[in-house]
């Protein structure tokens, strides 16, 4: 009787009105934290290096063949890069400073033989299991991520040779030993596949066998930086860009392709998850505002309420109920249509080449519960107020 | 339960020169019990009187006191028991809900506290002649119609004390002698006094006192 007495004076056109506008809002708010997360994550786990971070060296130009261009990286340099607002961090890439031989060592495939380069970059910013990736002086097996044109030549061999090709997970379970020497020794250590990568064209190893080799088997001269890792800031990728360009650097191009196209989408899906608040907060206003126009309609029936005996606390439930049950029903219409516009979006996305995973995202979800406390506790506090002013 | 108003002046009265033997400006008790009527010609004070006896209106000077505790202190959990337990109004303006039936008028009031059978409040209906005004909405009654059912309304709970203002401005005699019989047994049955506010006529009703504004 007290919802019949309190809801009888409403503008239903005025109501239905805030409730597309908060749907609308809703939606686009789910939909924008879902995509931009899932084009983040986009790309992660693929490869080696982790997200928004790239391997840049100095682009060779005529005065570097010359010599008069100093083709690595000085300590100023590389403090220059890392003060940039837009980049995280700045690593270098340690290469070798000895000598590396690496050859097959399995019955199964044909012997192979080569001095090889290796390299090794901070396990911070490679996206591997840190359980796998260790090495202490003593083990007899060194985990290693080979460049994938590697699996590329080994198989050209094997072909060449008349025996099958090897898939990436049986190349992981082929045996290949590593010796490392100078003029004053050598030593062999086997050797693991345990993931390949398109963005370094070296063998990685961990820093561990790094410093052991440089520190027992150098060849005496000093170590250069020719290569550095940078992690610049997530949808910030467009100025990482234009200062590898300015500064005369380069990096693989497939490396720059993802970190842009990511940078993009990420950029105008912020836009989006922006305007989506601004659409949000603005429904949620409405919404608040048609619930104050509504007591405002009702003061008579809320001032005789609390005169013949009803307890404020019992009429602000009642409003509150209500709003709160209208804003559920804004959240269930907005997920609804959310997972129909998700079941296209990822339709066209995979058509576009833009494959991201179609699980949902939690903090989309997450987003939704918070927009419905905010919504809640203002709907509540609106109520009280508007109710013990009485008092 | 005993009110006690001590020195009240309702500032939009304070202008106004009141008799010695006024209840503004004065102390007067209002002892448990007791059937008073409150005699005073227009523009005098007497719905102040009940909205500032009740809590609804604050702008006065004095303090009025429910058994010895100033009601301004009272905090809305105080003034809900007290609104549904103690003290019951009849309104000048009567303040139903024109949008609900007599009935559903009646059961919001009643529903509080569970008073009454709704086969009772029927009852009460039939005495006051309104039987078959129970599905009708309040604002489709005449006044004397709607004053009868607001009557009904603030009996359907217990009380101390039963604050009426100006309850029969819109009845005959014939109705009044009714209303105010059913008025004098619920108030004997509970124990309870009441105020009733009047223009000058006593409705043919022996009070315990008289008081003038």
């Amino acid at each position: 009787m007290l919802r019949k007495l309190l809801f009888q004076n409403q503008d239903k056109k005025q109501l239905v009105i805030a409730v597309i506008g908060a749907v609308l809002g809703i939606t686009f708010l789910v939909t924008s934290i879902h995509y931009l997360l899932k084009v983040n994550e986009f790309g992660k786990g693929a490869e080696i290096l982790g997200p928004n971070v790239i391997i840049v060296q100095k682009r060779v130009n005529n005065s570097a063949v010359f010599g008069l261009a100093k083709p690595d990286f000085s300590k100023q340099e590389i403090e220059k890069i890392k003060s940039k607002k837009f980049i995280n961090d700045v690593k270098p890439v340690i290469s070798n400073n000895f000598e590396v031989e690496f050859s097959t060592n399995d019955k199964l495939v044909p012997y192979f033989r080569s001095d090889v380069f290796i390299q090794t970059i901070d396990p911070e910013y490679m996206d591997v299991k840190s359980a796998e990736w260790k090495w202490k002086p003593g083990d007899t097996i060194v985990p290693i991520v080979m460049p994938r044109d590697f699996i590329v030549m080994l198989n050209t061999f094997m072909s060449a040779s008349g025996i099958p090709q090897v898939s990436d997970d049986v190349a992981k379970d082929i045996r290949f030993k590593i010796k490392i020497s100078n003029d004053n020794g050598e030593e062999v250590v086997g050797a693991r596949i345990i993931g390949f990568t398109n963005e370094v064209p070296s063998i990685l190893v961990p820093q561990a066998f790094m410093e052991y080799g440089n520190q027992k088997y150098s060849l005496g001269a000093d170590q250069k930086i020719t290569q550095i890792l940078i992690s610049g800031e997530e949808s910030e990728f467009g100025l990482v860009e234009k200062m590898i360009d300015e500064r005369g650097l380069e990096s693989k191009n497939s490396q720059m392709v993802v970190g842009r196209l990511k940078s993009i989408v990420g950029t105008l899906i912020l836009i989006v998850l922006i305007i989506s608040i601004v659409a949000v907060c603005t429904a949620g206003l409405v919404l608040i505002q048609y619930l104050q126009l509504l007591m405002t309609r009702n003061d008579y029936e809320v001032r005789t309420l609390l005169r013949i005996g009803y307890h404020p606390k019992l009429i602000v439930k009642t409003f509150f109920r209500y709003f709160v049950m209208i804003f559920g029903i804004v959240a269930g219409i907005g997920l609804a249509i959310f997972f129909i516009l998700k079941y296209f979006v990822d339709g066209l996305l995979e058509t576009g080449g833009l494959a991201i995973e179609t699980n949902l995202s939690y903090a989309a979800i997450g987003a939704l519960v918070l927009a419905y406390l905010i919504f809640a506790f203002t709907s509540y506090r609106t109520a009280k107020n508007g109710i013990y002013k009485e008092y | 339960m005993n009110i006690t108003l001590n020195h009240v002046m309702p500032e939009p009265l304070a202008s106004i020169k009141h008799s010695e033997k006024s209840i503004w400006g004065n102390l007067i008790s209002l002892k448990s019990r007791e059937k008073i009527m409150l005699n005073a010609s227009s523009g005098k004070g007497k719905s102040t009187f009940t909205l500032t006896t009740i809590g609804m209106r604050k702008d006065y000077s004095g303090t009025i006191t429910y058994n010895n505790q100033d009601i301004k202190a009272f905090t809305p959990d105080d003034w809900t028991t007290i609104r549904q337990e103690k003290v019951s109004v009849i309104f000048q303006d009567l303040q139903l809900f024109p949008n609900l039936s007599v009935k559903e008028n009646l059961l919001l009031k009643n529903s509080l506290m569970d008073t009454f059978s709704e086969s009772e409040i029927k009852q009460f209906l039939e005495r006051l002649e309104i039987e078959d005004k129970w599905t009708q909405k309040g604002g489709l009654l005449s006044m004397g119609q709607q004053q009868r059912v607001a009557i009904i309304r603030a009996l359907c709970q217990p009380f101390e004390w039963l604050i009426m203002d100006e309850p029969f401005s819109h009845l005959d005699i014939e109705n009044t002698n009714k209303c105010m019989q059913l008025i004098d047994e619920r108030t004997t049955e509970l124990n309870a006094g009441f105020v009733l506010t009047s223009l000058g006529d006593d409705h043919n009703y022996n009070y315990s006192r008289e008081l003038n504004l």
